[in-house]
């Protein structure tokens, strides 16, 4: 006997991540997932985020690894509330890690809530966790064929910073085609070329994260 | 293997919504753009599966291509080649249309 089901195959996922969606838009939090592979610079990113966030500011962060609390330990310096999420092995997070972490946290007075995923370009794509924006990070030490290579995860993107723009003059690696690869993959997307090691492209960074709010 | 775990999970649930039947076979659809690769995916169902409560079981899979959809002239095309321009008019004005599935069709269970 054949049942139909045509259903979604992370439906609960999809379900928790549609109540923290909710959540997080009937309390005005723009909540932000950031994705890349290992070592393209979220954590950094974050640090000059928060480091250049006056104390006035209502901004938090959850951090996915598989293990450690490096992230968490590097972030908390700054003064906003940090969390870690440590995975025990999954690749990414998803909407049930996110739910569980917020926990007895006063979620409804962030401004901005950054969830820095897991470092992996493919499987945190198909994880909605109720975020409101997805930006990717590709740093100029990798492939500018990236794009390319997981257009999955470009094509689910609202935003990829490029980031580590100090080291273009060093490597072989062409800003431009990067961008047309990204461009080609999600016509819609948003681009940003930062430095977080110089600082520049920095306040465009922030002048994006302040236009959502 | 996370996803190979929620599908399994889905299929033991209506399992038990249909008086405990067995289930023989699954049908998948999978997109282009999902994220995932359907061999590697079917690697990961039949590894949790064999020796479990649902060994015997078959997957069907249903590869969707991605897709997008022409603004201009409503055209709904194929994208090939990373191209996202319409294939029949040439617009760069598109939308995407498909290729992100990740979904269970059906389940078939075994008569009692």
């Amino acid at each position: 006997m054949r049942v139909p089901l045509e259903r979604k195959v992370l439906n609960e996922n999809d379900r928790i991540a549609a109540t923290l969606r909710e959540r997080f838009k009937s309390h005005g939090v723009f909540c932000l997932n950031l994705i890349s592979s290992p070592g393209s610079g979220k954590t950094s990113l974050l640090e000059r985020t928060l480091e250049g966030f006056g104390p006035e500011r209502r901004v938090a962060v959850l951090t996915g690894d598989i293990q450690t609390d490096n992230d968490a330990r590097r972030l908390a310096h700054f003064g906003f509330p940090v969390r870690q999420i440590t995975t025990g092995g999954a690749c990414h997070l998803d909407a049930r890690m996110v739910e569980r972490a917020l926990e007895g946290w006063p979620v409804e007075d962030l401004e901005i809530l950054f969830l820095e995923n897991v470092g992996n370009l493919v499987c945190p794509t198909s994880y909605d966790l109720g975020e409101e924006a997805r930006a990717v990070l590709l740093s100029v030490t990798e492939g500018e064929d990236k794009p390319l290579k997981y257009p999955a995860t470009f094509h689910h993107a609202d935003l990829m910073v490029l980031n580590k723009i100090d080291l273009l003059p060093y490597v072989p690696f062409n800003a431009e085609v990067a961008k047309e690869n990204a461009r080609r993959v999600q016509p819609g997307i948003e681009i940003l070329d930062v430095s977080c090691t110089t600082g520049e492209g920095l306040d465009r960074w922030r002048a994006w994260l302040d236009g959502h709010l | 293997m996370s996803i190979a775990a929620a599908v399994l999970e889905t299929l033991r649930a209506e399992a038990a919504n249909h008086g405990g039947a067995r289930v023989a076979r699954a049908g998948l659809r999978i997109g282009e753009l999902s994220g995932v690769a359907p061999e590697s995916l079917r690697f990961c169902l039949e590894t949790l599966v064999a020796g479990s409560d649902l060994d015997p079981l078959a997957f069907d899979f249903e590869i969707c291509p991605w897709t997008r959809r022409c603004h201009a002239c409503a055209a709904v095309f194929r994208v090939v080649e990373w191209n996202t321009a319409c294939s029949a008019c040439g617009s760069l004005d598109t939308e995407a249309a498909g290729g992100d599935q990740m979904e269970l069709m059906y389940l078939e269970l075994e008569e009692p």
